[in-house]
């Protein structure tokens, strides 16, 4: 009988309590740190530092030092695949479906001719010269759903982008800057307001001539004539036909294209662009013609 | 009287509207020069009230930056005289600035400078660079082509290799097997000459078992004699057919 009250009472104080929250439940047992540290005889030993040493010293060993060990990180004297890392060019990777991303959101206007520059001013990209990038590398992803028709100026391009745009009736250029011309295309106006004239594009270096004078990669030193070639080719090759841009209203804008020593679309090399007064200052002195013209 | 004190802060055109009809005499206000002064007086005021205007607390360099304008007019630093300083007031704030814009361009030390720089960083043409380039790959491309051509030869020779290998070693198994034997053939006829089982590493088996072999020694011996006797003979008699036909 006895039993059987408890078991009554028990569960009758249990219908009247309130259920198990957050609210009402106990925190685990140490799992509140005392924000201090004890100074007293027992709690003011070592604080968890140790007796003598690095530890109680608190002066931490360089990352990777083993204690006068020979250092894990230095056993394996040489990691060849690194090798001239630090000089090898970098470009930034873009894909055609944020290409066209953009063209779709009009931060990019298909009427003009595309480069960099406007690449950069749609704000979607960035790169960074002082950091060996060397311009637009323009990928294969989303080049099924690729429809836009421009003129696009990059600095890499694999094969398949290549057919993607020409496929369109686009037409591509691939096109070294050296470093001091990308810091100009990526700011302009900041060159311009530092009172300058606008310098000459430097030539490519040797290791990446092949690739800006061949035609199979529309280099900007290619000759015209191959890359008309290479445009039929290519178009056999993927099976599709190409579209005939000599009939285009805008066949002008397709063809345009820089001076192999122009940075600026419009701009020669030597002028001086005001933009306060909005005037551009061209040289006449023969000394700085040819200068500009070399 | 009081309008007299007043008019000093007053613009006389101001009190000329406002006081103009008054029944009362008014003293006449002393006339003085009235084109010249009244010019001056009105710029003067202006400026007083521009600069009472003026309560951002700004320094007057960069109240000039903010108002668009050079901050100095005269160089207020060392580096407020040079060219770059110059290029960028020209740059910054155009013809308002003062400068001759022909300090934008570059002088002729200038270019001769960068041509020097830009003979050594850049030490080849496009066309050279073109023909480096073709010629290192026709290199690779042939090294390429040369250890191709001599796995591909060598690869026509390893059946025959791989054969030689096997028929040296298969010799070598067969002359092991044949030594062994003979041993054993030599063993089991000195057991036989003694009748009976003896142990191989008794002295009178020993004894017989080198007479033994030296015994067959010379029996190979005289076989391989022969051998060649018989190989001379042959020779001969091949010589003696060749000097007859030659004497035919």
């Amino acid at each position: 009988m006895g039993s059987r009250q408890i078991t009554e009472k028990s569960l009758s104080m249990l219908r009247s309590l309130p259920r198990i929250s957050l609210g009402n439940i106990r925190d685990n047992p140490n799992c509140k740190k005392n924000p201090k540290r004890g100074r007293a005889q027992h709690g003011g030993d070592k604080h968890g530092a140790g007796n003598k040493g690095s530890g109680q010293r608190q002066n931490f060993m360089r990352l990777g030092y083993e204690t006068g060990n020979n250092p894990f990180y230095l056993r394996v004297p040489q990691e060849h695949y690194y090798r001239g890392q630090h000089l090898r060019r970098e470009y930034p990777p873009l894909s055609l479906h944020q290409l066209q991303n953009m063209i779709d959101k009009d931060r990019l206007d298909v009427n003009q001719p595309i480069d960099i520059a406007s690449i950069v001013r749609s704000g979607i990209y960035n790169f960074f010269p002082d950091l060996k990038q060397f311009g637009v590398n323009l990928t294969d992803e989303g080049a099924d759903i690729f429809v836009a028709k421009v003129n696009i100026e990059v600095q890499w391009a694999s094969e398949q982008v290549i057919a993607a745009i020409e496929k369109n009736g686009g037409v591509i250029t691939t096109a070294y800057y050296d470093p001091h011309s990308l810091l100009l295309l990526k700011n302009p106006k900041k060159f311009f307001e530092s009172g300058q004239a606008i310098p000459r594009r430097m030539i490519p270096p040797p290791d990446a001539i092949e690739f800006y004078t061949s035609a199979k990669t529309r280099g900007y030193l290619a000759d015209p004539e191959e890359i008309s070639k290479e445009r039929l080719k290519l178009s056999q090759k993927y099976g599709y036909s190409l579209p005939n841009i000599e009939k285009e209203s805008n066949y002008e804008m397709l063809c345009e294209k820089k001076d192999p020593r122009q940075i600026f679309y419009g701009l020669e090399p030597g002028w001086v662009v005001n933009l306060k007064d909005e005037c551009i200052l061209k040289p006449k002195d023969q000394e700085l013609l040819q200068f500009y013209n070399s | 009287m009081s309008l007299c004190i007043r008019s000093k802060f007053i613009r006389p055109n101001l009190i000329g509207s406002l006081f103009r009809y008054s029944t009362t005499q008014i003293e006449p206000v002393e006339q003085i020069d009235p084109v010249v002064a009244d010019d001056e007086d009105i710029l003067a005021k202006e400026a007083a009230i521009e600069a009472k205007r003026n309560i951002s607390r700004l320094t007057p360099d960069h109240r000039n930056i903010v108002n668009g304008r050079r901050p100095y007019e005269e160089p207020k630093h060392i580096a407020h005289l040079t060219v770059k300083y110059n290029r960028k007031m020209y740059g910054k704030y155009g013809v308002a600035s003062g400068v001759n814009p022909s300090i934008c361009f570059p002088s002729k030390k200038d270019i001769e400078e960068r041509l020097e720089y830009e003979s050594v960083a850049y030490p080849f043409t496009i066309k050279q660079m073109i023909e480096m380039a073709e010629k290192r790959r026709k290199e690779q491309e042939q090294k390429i082509q040369q250890r191709d051509r001599e796995v591909a030869a060598k690869f026509a020779k390893l059946e025959q290799w791989k054969k030689d290998l096997l028929d040296k070693v298969a010799k070598k198994a067969a002359e092991a097997s044949a030594a062994k034997e003979k041993k054993e053939r030599l063993v089991e006829e000195v057991r036989r000459h003694f009748g009976f089982k003896l142990d191989p590493r008794d002295e009178r088996f020993q004894e017989m078992l080198a007479k033994r072999e030296k015994e067959q020694k010379k029996l190979e011996k005289q076989a391989r004699k022969e051998a060649k006797e018989k190989v001379m003979i042959a020779k001969l008699q091949q010589k003696n057919v060749e000097l007859g036909d030659t004497k035919k």
